[in-house]
């Protein structure tokens, strides 16, 4: 057998993974091959690499971030014992799902892609109609409007959905990117937050995005959204950023993590 | 004693129980380190990249789905994660052999110059090639992970592997020449007994 044959099946030998008349045929091919039977010889040299260990400090940095967060959840009017019921009584059944108007409505526009695209598929490779680009722009909205419904549920789950929703989408809609930035400045969840946060940073373009984002910067209370949102602006670099670090430094009771963050971005700024 | 599986912790963690993200830290915490110490040769970036990955664990727990197999999902966040901070902070130097941990002495010395070869080989890949050996080789995920990780069809990671692994054995040839030259050359340059004037 060749090496081109033999490299299809090298793999699976290599994982132990082959029938016992496939390994045979491997062994006898590494028998005569050098090279190949090299590459099998390499393969389990690797695991002579040394593992290497992380710091010993790594663990209470992890204990720290924990306490930190559930320290911020617990400031949170839907924080605590409340949360954990909702979180446990969320139920991610698809059928439950699809019967709230949200899931049926998220149903309806996945039917109505798949109509889309087998019409397509089945079209051939023609340029686009006119219809097809007016359909798949009214997809794209009906997509947005799934998503502007979810932001505006109860449940903290259906709101991150909504958010991860808008994430799937190049181009947002201006009323998603007010949503979204409604989101980011009033949710009471602090991961609804965060993940809105997340959301608006593929955006940073658009002006109004970046004046939400630096406008939260003061009012969100939220270490942990705080943080987020100093290494957004350094990441963007935008005229204004040290400016308005300047600004939150001056903030009396400022966290002390938060106070650490803006003075290494101001560091990292200059 | 079984160990309960990480899908089960995980589901806790999402369901509010945060501090049995602890246990899954232990599990996963030295893995995850080797995967961006031996990627970026970096052991303060790696530390930071790690949490990174348990402080998003914690943002996105409420979208971890039963039945997702805990080792692809979170290999898939860390994977995000350090693309996220390339995006964030482009990286100004490459992968040099001095950045890479030393090597523990073994009782051979010709199979810790082996390994020290590999590991200099290792490095000396493109980062993708690097990345599909560390994941099979190392997190041992299965090719089936790999493929829905990377987005690709099975057998496209069976051709990858084979591929890195070609490229691997090349770059150990190369400096495992390299290295006998020198010694041949060291050998050369010792002066015989007696001594030698260079003129």
């Amino acid at each position: 057998m060749k090496c081109e044959q033999i490299s299809e099946l090298l793999p699976d030998y290599l994982q132990g993974s082959l029938s016992p008349d496939q390994r045979h045929t491997v062994e006898a091919h590494l028998e005569q091959c050098a090279d190949c039977s090299e590459e099998a010889a390499l393969w389990k040299k690797l695991s002579l690499l040394p593992v290497d260990q992380p710091g010993p400090e790594s663990r209470a940095r992890f204990e720290a971030m924990l306490q930190a967060y559930q320290a911020g959840r617990s400031n949170q009017p839907e924080g605590g014992s409340e949360w954990r019921k909702r979180a446990s009584a969320w139920n991610w059944n698809v059928l439950y799902w699809l019967r709230s108007p949200v899931g049926a409505m998220a149903l309806g526009v996945g039917l109505l892609a798949i109509g889309v695209f087998t019409g397509l598929r089945l079209a051939g490779p023609k340029p686009p109609s006119p219809d097809f680009v007016a359909m798949q722009s009214e997809l794209t909205s009906m997509k947005q409007l799934v998503v502007l419904s979810m932001l505006q549920q109860q449940s903290a789950s259906a709101r991150l959905e909504g958010v991860t929703w808008s994430t799937r989408e190049q181009q947002l809609d201006p009323r998603v990117l007010s949503a979204l930035l409604h989101t980011l400045r009033y949710d009471a969840s602090v991961d609804v937050r965060l993940a809105a946060l997340d959301a608006l940073s593929r955006h940073g373009r658009q002006p109004q995005v970046l004046k939400g984002i630096l406008d939260s910067l003061q009012q969100d209370q939220s270490p942990l959204v705080q943080v987020a949102l100093i290494d957004l602006m350094l990441e963007w670099r935008d005229r204004d950023a040290a400016h308005r670090l300047q600004e939150l430094e001056q903030t009396p009771n400022l966290n002390p993590t938060v106070r650490q963050r803006v003075e290494w971005a101001k560091g990292k700024l200059n | 004693m079984t160990l309960t599986p990480d899908e089960d912790l995980m589901l806790q963690v999402r369901d509010g129980a945060g501090e049995t993200l602890g246990v899954l830290f232990d599990r996963y915490q030295t893995p995850l380190f080797n995967f961006y110490s031996k990627l970026t040769g970096d052991r303060a970036l790696s530390e930071d990249l790690v949490q990174e990955v348990f402080l998003r664990i914690l943002k996105y727990r409420q979208s971890y789905r039963p039945g997702t197999p805990f080792r692809a999902w979170i290999y898939q966040i860390a994977r995000n994660a350090r693309v996220d901070h390339f995006r964030k902070f482009p990286r100004q130097t490459a992968l040099e052999p001095e950045m890479l941990p030393p090597v523990v002495p073994t009782d051979s010395a010709q199979e810790q110059q082996e390994v020290e070869l590999l590991q200099r080989a290792l490095g000396q890949l493109p980062e993708e090639k690097r990345e599909i050996l560390l994941l099979c080789r190392f997190q041992e995920l299965k090719y089936e992970e790999i493929a829905s990780l990377l987005g690709c069809e099975l057998n496209t990671v069976r051709t990858r592997i084979h591929r890195a692994l070609q490229e691997l054995r090349k770059a150990f040839h190369q400096l495992a020449q390299g290295t006998m030259l020198r010694k041949a050359e060291a050998a050369g340059n010792i002066p015989p007994q007696g001594g030698r004037h260079e003129v």
